[in-house]
């Protein structure tokens, strides 16, 4: 395990698969962790990074409680710009990162896999109407006193932030449109306004529901 | 350096409150037993911005202002999200112990507006001071900078500036106190150079090669998919009385009609007043006259 910094943080990035070949760079949900990945790395041909997210895991926490999905990609981008090249798998949270960071640095990213998980969908395409902006109304005290409470490292409670945030489609679009590939890991289950929006991109075709086939397509890709 | 304004009372006390890990400067008016009053500045301010305003309210109250996180003498966090700020001036609210009346101006507040909805049962009465949010297409005021490019861009630059500037401590220095004030000017041509070098004298610190304000670079930057239409209709869950107060004179900092009076359309108790001969620094500009609306204001609770 590696730490990096990370703005005015550091984040912890773990090597899970070791080798020559192309490198994923694999973005676990929210609440989760980079050893989500450790039975998955197996079917990845090549070197296998896993990121904590900040507030997560072996990572520190936002000194000041800011969470956001811009703000877990600009730590996607840290790692990104450590490994250099990286095809890129997420679930949840970290598949819309994976969106984020692909359309953003294109020219590193040659393919990324969108799956399903906690954090996918934030609270739609537009806040709540009991919402004040990320948090909803009735939580603010019950997450800071559990932000208080909770034990570091570890899940910061205030990354409750991350699934109550806004997701509107025609801002995850442009990312789709920038980015050069994009994989969906489709299972028939429903999907928000911004995957969908995403998936109707030039560059976004299908992946197996299952996250083992649908890393095997990924890594069909590279090779 | 001894620097005084017409008005002008430094606060009598000043102490610190935890927040989301940060360390927040308060400083304090008036009886330290009294009701308490939240004074929350805008954007690039400070505490001390209401030192001219809250000695008027602590004839009655005991008057509080908060330096928001990375402005003043509070902790810089390690970044900045709207939220948060708001969650912090929820727990300076909730360590206060009592249901306080709270005041803000500009970005502060919208930030008052907001911690009132999270916390209502620690706001008695709320009055925000021309803090209504941007217009759709952002401000226009000098000094900002406008962006081209696809969202997928900004956000690149914003990637690539955070990577190389987030350790920077200051902006460039000023040679003097003075100066600072002027290039403030600029930006807020209606405020005195008299107040604006009072104000810098409380707000810079001196490094090497001159003054710089004490505020974060980073302060409240940061990237997200923002809406102006997002920022009122939550407003419908405020269960106190707010006042709006605006002045009447055009400045590039206050938001205009249509969106002021669409935005407070959804706040279901209401009052609003102008400021006469003042812009959008109504408490700066016109202290007397604010304060006595304010004052009128929370003495009906």
């Amino acid at each position: 395990m590696k730490r990096l910094a990370s703005g005015r943080s550091e984040v912890a990035l773990h090597e899970l698969r070791a080798g020559p070949g192309p490198t994923l760079l694999a973005l676990h949900a929210l609440g989760g962790a980079a050893q989500d990945f450790s039975a998955l790395a197996a079917h990845w041909p090549g070197r296998v990074l896993a990121l904590d997210l900040p507030g997560h895991g072996a990572s520190a926490w936002m000194r000041g409680g800011s969470y956001t999905p811009e703000l877990h990609a600009a730590s996607a981008d840290d790692a990104l710009f450590e490994a250099g090249d990286a095809y890129l798998a997420g679930f949840g949270l970290g598949a819309y990162v994976a969106l984020l960071l692909a359309g953003t640095r294109a020219p590193h990213v040659p393919a990324a896999l969108l799956l399903p998980g906690r954090g996918l969908e934030g609270c739609g395409p537009a806040p709540q109407p009991d919402q004040a902006l990320q948090i909803p109304s009735g939580e603010a005290l019950r997450l800071l006193d559990a932000a208080a409470a909770q034990p570091r490292p570890g899940f910061d409670p205030l990354l409750r932030a991350c699934e109550t945030d806004a997701r509107p489609p025609d801002y995850a679009r442009p990312f789709a449109d920038a980015a050069r590939r994009l994989l969906f890991a489709e299972d028939g289950g429903a999907r928000p306004p911004w995957w969908q929006a995403a998936r109707a991109a030039a560059s976004a075709e299908s992946a197996p529901g299952d996250p083992a086939r649908a890393l095997q397509r990924l890594a069909a890709a590279a090779s | 350096m001894d620097f005084s304004y017409p008005g002008a009372v430094a606060p009598a006390r000043q102490r610190f409150v935890e927040s989301l890990g940060l360390r927040l400067h308060l400083v304090e008016w008036g009886d330290p037993d009294g009701e308490p009053l939240l004074l929350t500045h805008g954007f690039y301010d400070h505490a001390r911005s209401f030192d001219a305003f809250a000695p008027l309210l602590a004839t009655r109250y005991r008057v509080l202002a908060l330096d928001s996180r990375g402005h003043g003498d509070s902790d810089w966090p390690d970044a900045y999200s709207w939220h948060a700020d708001v969650l912090d001036v929820v727990n300076v609210l909730r360590e206060l112990g009592r249901p306080a009346h709270l005041v803000g101006h500009s970005r502060g507040g919208g930030l008052a507006t907001d911690a009132a909805l999270l916390y209502p049962q620690g706001v008695r009465r709320l009055v925000n001071m021309d803090g209504f949010g941007p217009p759709p297409a952002g401000w226009e005021g000098k000094g900002m900078r406008r962006y081209e490019g696809t969202v997928p861009e900004l956000l690149a630059a914003f990637f690539d500036w955070r990577r190389t500037n987030v350790s920077r401590r200051s902006f460039r220095p000023s040679p003097s106190l003075d100066e600072l004030a002027a290039r403030r000017r600029e930006q807020n041509p209606r405020l005195s150079q008299e107040w604006l070098r009072y104000f810098a004298a409380q707000g810079a610190r001196e490094i090497e090669g001159g003054f710089v304000w004490k505020v974060d670079p980073y302060a409240a930057r940061g990237f997200g998919p923002w809406r102006a239409e997002w920022i009122a209709p939550a407003w419908r869950g405020l269960t106190m009385p707010v006042l709006a107060l605006w002045g009447d004179q055009p400045d590039a900092w206050g938001l205009p009609d249509p969106w002021r009076s669409e935005r407070l359309a959804f706040i279901p108790v209401l009052e609003t007043a102008e400021v006469a001969g003042a812009g959008h620094f109504v408490h700066i500009e016109k202290p007397a006259d604010t304060a006595a609306l304010v004052l009128d204001f929370l003495g009906r609770a």
